[in-house]
C-alpha cells in the first residue's frame, strides 16, 4: 500500500503480468481456504504449521493465521514434552526471523515473536537484543523494533545505563537519530532523576503519592548535573549537523520546564456581584472544593464561565444573597481544594467592595523558572554559540528558534527586542510555519506584559501594536479591569476570555476581529471599543447581551455597521448601552 | 557533510484541480475487483476497506452507487459470538474490525444489524487492568486500540460501559517529550498514533490534558519544502498524513499552523487522472485508503466540493449530527 511505484508498461507487458497475477491468485485462493477448513475440522498439527507458513511468508498482516498458529503451538504445548516445545519454539523464532527479514514493519510478525519468547520454557533474550542490535543497524526509525527491543530489556532485566550507551552509540553514529533521543529521554530520568521536592507550605500541596502523568514528557525529572551534561552533547550534535532536526527537538525539551504545581493562584470576593472566584494553575474539575465562611462552610454550586470549559481554570460561585453585601462587616473566606490538601483565605474587610489574594507571576514562576549560578553560565555560553553558528548558517530555522528559547530561559524581559527581531526572520526564513511564529510571538509578548505588571498596576493589562494573533493566559488576567489589546492581529475574543471576570474597560481598535465569543457574561464590563474591525453580523455581537453593564459601544469601521436598520437591531439586543458609535 | 531533507518534487504537470468523478467511479468499481490477487491479499482488512471506500463515496456524495443490502448482510455474517466482527468471513474478530463495522452501520443508519450489547461486552472484556486496550484475545496492546474501543462506544453511545478514568490514565502515560504519542508507555511519538490519542482525548472529554502549544508545533513540522507532510521526523511525505496530522490540528485548535494552500497541491498532485484515486505520493500506485484521506484532507482544508468531515472520527459530519454526537475540539 505505500511505495509502490506505478511502472508503464506495454499491452503485451501487460497481459504476461496479468496472467503471472491470475497464477498466483489461484495459489494463493488454495491455500487460504485448507487453512480456513482445517482449522474448522480442528486440525492442528505439523501439515497445518507448513501451510499457514506459506502464507504468511508473503503476507504477514494476515492476522488469523498468527491466531492459528498459536491455537497449534498452544496444543503442541499439551502433547510434547519441555525440550520438544523449546526446539518447536525455536523453530518458530527462526521462520519469524526470515518472515521480518522481508517485512520488518508487520505488527503481526512483532506481537507473535513477543507471544514466542515469553512461552518459551528457556527464553535466550541475548538472542532477542541481538536481534534487535541488527535490525536497528539496518533502521534505527523502526519503531516496531524498538518497542520489542524494550519488552526485552524490561523482562530480561538489562541496566539503565547500558541502554543509556547503546544510544551514545547510535547518536555517535547515524543522522537519523530521533528514535534514539526519544529513548533517551525516557532513560534519564530513571537514571538521575531530580533531588526531592522542597517542603510543602500551605499554599503547596504536598507531593502526591501515585505517579502523574508520564515521566517522559518532563525534563525537570533529571537532575541538574546530569542535565548540563546533557546539554553538551546536544550541542555537539547540531553543531556537527546543524540541519539534524532530532537534536534541536531534543533541545528544547531540555530547555523545557517544571510543570506548574497544581495549585489555588488567586482568589477574588466580590460584595456586588456576591461571588467567589476561584483560578487555578491549571484546568481542573471543581469537584472537592469546599468554601468556608467565617468558618462556616457553605452549600454553593460552582459554575464554570463559559459553558464550553468543562474543564476550567476559573470557576465561580454565587454565595446566598445578603451573605457579605453589607460593606460594614468584615468577613474571612477560606477555599479548601480537598483532593489536594490545598486552601487558600481572603479576608474581606470593612468598607471595601472586594478582595483578593493572589501569588505573583514572579512568585509562581509562571513563565520562568530560578536559575542557579552555573545553569545561567551554561544557557548564556550556549546563547553565544547559537548565535556563532547563526551567522555561519543565517537560513538555519532551528538555530534562530533555539536563541529565542534560550533567551526566554535567561531574562525574557531584557532579551524582549531582540526576541521580536528574531522573530521577524524567522518568519521569513520559515514561510510555511510563519502562523506558529507569530502565535509563539505572542504567547511570549504576552508573558512579558504579565510579568511587567508585577512592577506596575495590576489591574491594568495593555499590550498595543504586537502583532499578536493569538490570546493566551487569560487565566492570570482574573483581576484586571481595563485591557487594551489595540493594533495588533486578532481575529477572535476566544471563550477563555470570559475569565477576565473584573473586566470593565476593553480597547480592541484596529484588529480583525470577526468573533466575540469569549466577551460572555462579564459582570463589571462597561465600555467595549472594537473601532475598525471585522464584525459582519448581528448575530456576531449576540455575546454581548450577556453583560448587563455595558454602557458604551463602538463600532466604527466593521461591516455591520452599515447594515440596513442595524441600530435598531442593537438597542434591542443591548439595551444597557447608552453611548453606540457607528 | 549535513542532512538532506527527505521530501518527493511535485512534477509542473502533476493534477492540480479535484477530479471527483474519476474518484467516484475508481471506488464504484474496486468492490467488484474480486479476482484481483492485490484484493484477495487484502481480504485480512476488508472490513477497514469497505469503510474506507463508502466514507469517501459518502464525502463526494455518491453513497448511493454502492450496494447497501450486501454490505450490511456482509457485517452481519462477521459478528462472532464473542460479540467481536471480524474483516471478513472466517477470520477473526478485533477491534479494529468491529469499529470500521459500526462505523460503516452508522453511514447507513442501522446499527441494529449489529448485537449491540454483545459488541459492548466485548469491548468491555479487552479492557486491561491498566487501562488499555488489546486489539484481540491475544493480548497486543496499542494506544489505536483505545481509540477503537471509545469511538465505537461513542457512536453506541455507551461510553461508559468501560473504566474510563483508567483509559484516560493509560494514554496519558504514552505522551512523550515532544508532546507526541506513541503505540505504548516509552513508545515514539508518530502522527498516526497521535491522532488516536487525540481522538480519544477528545471523547472522553480530555483535551485539556494535551500541551497543545508542544504537540501543534511538532505537527506542524511535519508540512515538508514540497507541502506535503510526513508521519515523524525525516521522513517522506504521504497523503495518509494530511488525514493523521491535519484532524489531530484540528483536534488541538491548531490548523492554522500548517500551509493550507501547499498542502492542497500536494494533497491534489496525488491523484491519479487516469485510473482515479489517490495514491500515497505523487506518481505511485492508488488504493482506497489513501483516497479517502485525501478527499477527507481535503475536506479539513474546507474544499466546499466536499462533505465537511469530523476530525476525530472520520465521518461525515451529517452523519454524526443525526446521532448527535459531537466530540470536543480545542478553540
Amino acid at each position: 500500500m505505500h511505495g509502490r511505484v506505478k511502472v508503464k508498461s506495454t499491452a503485451q507487458q501487460e497481459e504476461e503480468k496479468r496472467k503471472e497475477r491470475e497464477k498466483k491468485l489461484k495459489i494463493y485462493v488454495a491455500a487460504r481456504d485448507a487453512c480456513f477448513s482445517k482449522r474448522k475440522e480442528g486440525v492442528w498439527d505439523d501439515g497445518a504449521l507448513q501451510i499457514t507458513q506459506q502464507l504468511l511468508s508473503s503476507n504477514p498482516d494476515f492476522g488469523t493465521l498468527w491466531n492459528y498458529r498459536r491455537e497449534i503451538l498452544m496444543h503442541l504445548e499439551t502433547v510434547k514434552d519441555e525440550d520438544e516445545v523449546q526446539k518447536i519454539y525455536e523453530a518458530e523464532l527462526s521462520f519469524l526471523e526470515s518472515c521480518l527479514k522481508v517485512n520488518p514493519k508487520s505488527y503481526g510478525s512483532w506481537h507473535h515473536r513477543g507471544w514466542v519468547s515469553t512461552r518459551l520454557p528457556r527464553p535466550d533474550w541475548a538472542r532477542e537484543l541481538g536481534l534487535c542490535d541488527r535490525c536497528l543497524n539496518l533502521d534505527d526509525r523502526n519503531f516496531h523494533c524498538w518497542d520489542y527491543r524494550r519488552m526485552v530489556v524490561k523482562k530480561s532485566g538489562v541496566p539503565v545505563d547500558r541502554e543509556l550507551a547503546f544510544t551514545d552509540r547510535l547518536i555517535g553514529s547515524n543522522f537519523s537519530n530521533y528514535s534514539s533521543w526519544h529513548y533517551r529521554s525516557t532513560l534519564l530520568p530513571l537514571l538521575h532523576p531530580e533531588s526531592p521536592e522542597p517542603l510543602p507550605s500551605p499554599r503547596r500541596p504536598p507531593p502526591r503519592s501515585s505517579p502523574p502523568a508520564s515521566p517522559q514528557n518532563h525534563s525537570h525529572r533529571v537532575c541538574e548535573a546530569q542535565l548540563l551534561k546533557e546539554y553538551e552533547l546536544v550541542q555537539n550534535a547540531f553543531f556537527t549537523d546543524p540541519n539534524d532536526q532530532s537534536a534541536w527537538f531534543y533541545y528544547r525539551w531540555l530547555l523545557g520546564r517544571a510543570e506548574r504545581e497544581e495549585m489555588i493562584s488567586c482568589v477574588l470576593v466580590s460584595r456586588e456581584e456576591e461571588t467567589v472566584t476561584v483560578a487555578f494553575s491549571r484546568p481542573v474539575d471543581p469537584g472537592g472544593l469546599m468554601l468556608l465562611l467565617d468558618g462556616q462552610p457553605q452549600t454553593v454550586e460552582w459554575r464554570s464561565v463559559h459553558p464550553r470549559f468543562k474543564h476550567s481554570p476559573v470557576w465561580i460561585c454565587d454565595l446566598p444573597p445578603g451573605t457579605i453585601s453589607d460593606v460594614t462587616n468584615e468577613h474571612n473566606l477560606t477555599v479548601h481544594w480537598m483532593e489536594r490538601h490545598a486552601h487558600r483565605d481572603c479576608a474581606l474587610y470593612t468598607g471595601r467592595t472586594e478582595s483578593w489574594c493572589r501569588d505573583s507571576a514572579t512568585d509562581q514562576e509562571l513563565f520562568r523558572s530560578e536559575l542557579s549560578v552555573e545553569k545561567t553560565s551554561v544557557l548564556q555560553s550556549e546563547l553565544q554559540s547559537c548565535k556563532q553558528l547563526q551567522e555561519l548558517e543565517p537560513l538555519n530555522k532551528w538555530c534562530l528558534l533555539t536563541i529565542i528559547l534560550l533567551m526566554r530561559a535567561l531574562d525574557p524581559l531584557g532579551y524582549e527586542k531582540e526576541t521580536l527581531a528574531h522573530f521577524q526572520t524567522l518568519r521569513e526564513v520559515d514561510l510555511m510555519r510563519s502562523a506558529y511564529y507569530s502565535d509563539l510571538c505572542s504567547k511570549f509578548m504576552i508573558e512579558n506584559t504579565v510579568l511587567k505588571m508585577e512592577y506596575a498596576e495590576v489591574r491594568v493589562f495593555s499590550i498595543s501594536d504586537k502583532k499578536l494573533t493569538t490570546l493566551c493566559h487569560l487565566d492570570q488576567l482574573l483581576l484586571v479591569t481595563h485591557m487594551n489589546l489595540s493594533s495588533n492581529q486578532l481575529q477572535r475574543l476566544p471563550p477563555q476570555f470570559s475569565m477576565l471576570q473584573c473586566l470593565e474597560v476593553l480597547e480592541a481598535e484596529n484588529n480583525s476581529i470577526e468573533d466575540l465569543e469569549g466577551v460572555f457574561h462579564l459582570p463589571r464590563l462597561e465600555e467595549v471599543l472594537l473601532k475598525n474591525n471585522k464584525i459582519s453580523t448581528l448575530a456576531d455581537l449576540r455575546p454581548l447581551a450577556s453583560c448587563p453593564k455595558l454602557k458604551r459601544l463602538d463600532l466604527r469601521g466593521n461591516p455591520v455597521s452599515g447594515l440596513e436598520e442595524v441600530e435598531a437591531a442593537l438597542t434591542e439586543l443591548l439595551p444597557s448601552v447608552v453611548d453606540l458609535l457607528l | 557533510m549535513g542532512t538532506q531533507v527527505k521530501d518527493v518534487i511535485i512534477k509542473p504537470d502533476a493534477p492540480s484541480t479535484l477530479l471527483l468523478d474519476k474518484h467516484a467511479d475508481y471506488i464504484a468499481a474496486y468492490g467488484s475487483k474480486k479476482d484481483d490477487y492485490e484484493y484477495t491479499l487484502s481480504e485480512y482488512l476488508r472490513m477497514s476497506g469497505i469503510y474506507w471506500g463508502l466514507t469517501v463515496m459518502d464525502l463526494m456524495g455518491q453513497l448511493p452507487r454502492m450496494n447497501r443490502q450486501e454490505i450490511v448482510d456482509f457485517i452481519k455474517s462477521c459478528q462472532h459470538e464473542c460479540g467481536g466482527v471480524s474483516a471478513s468471513i472466517g477470520h477473526d474478530p478485533h477491534l479494529l474490525y468491529t469499529l470500521s463495522a459500526v462505523q460503516i452501520l452508522c453511514l447507513y443508519d442501522n446499527v441494529d444489524a449489529l448485537d449491540v450489547d454483545k459488541v459492548v461486552e466485548y469491548i468491555k472484556g479487552l479492557q486491561q487492568e491498566d487501562g488499555s486496550f488489546a486489539g484481540d484475545k491475544w493480548g497486543e496492546i496499542d494506544t489505536r486500540f483505545s481509540f477503537c474501543a471509545v469511538a465505537t462506544l461513542a457512536l453506541l453511545g455507551k461510553i461508559d460501559s468501560i473504566n474510563v478514568d483508567k483509559a484516560v490514565e493509560f494514554v496519558l502515560s504514552c505522551m512523550n517529550f515532544d508532546g507526541g504519542f506513541g503505540c505504548r508507555p516509552g513508545s515514539e511519538s508518530h502522527a498516526g498514533q497521535i491522532y488516536c490519542c487525540s481522538g480519544f482525548l477528545s471523547l472522553t472529554g480530555q483535551l485539556h490534558q494535551v500541551n497543545a502549544d508542544l504537540l501543534g508545533w511538532w505537527l506542524c513540522e511535519r508540512q515538508l519544502p514540497s507541502g506535503g507532510l510526513n508521519g515523524r521526523p525525516e521522513k517522506l511525505p504521504d497523503v495518509c498524513y494530511s488525514w493523521w496530522v491535519l484532524a489531530s490540528l484540528k483536534i488541538i485548535g491548531r490548523i492554522h499552523w500548517i500551509d493550507k494552500a501547499k498542502l492542497r497541491s500536494f494533497i491534489l498532485a496525488c491523484q491519479d487522472e487516469e485510473t482515479g484515486g489517490f495514491a500515497d505520493r505523487p506518481g505511485d500506485m492508488v488504493d482506497p485508503f489513501h483516497t479517502l484521506f485525501g478527499v477527507a484532507g481535503l475536506s479539513l482544508l474546507g474544499d466546499e466540493q466536499v462533505k465537511a468531515v469530523n476530525p476525530v472520527l472520520c465521518m461525515p459530519e451529517d452523519v454524526l449530527q443525526r446521532i448527535d454526537l459531537q466530540p470536543d475540539i480545542l478553540s
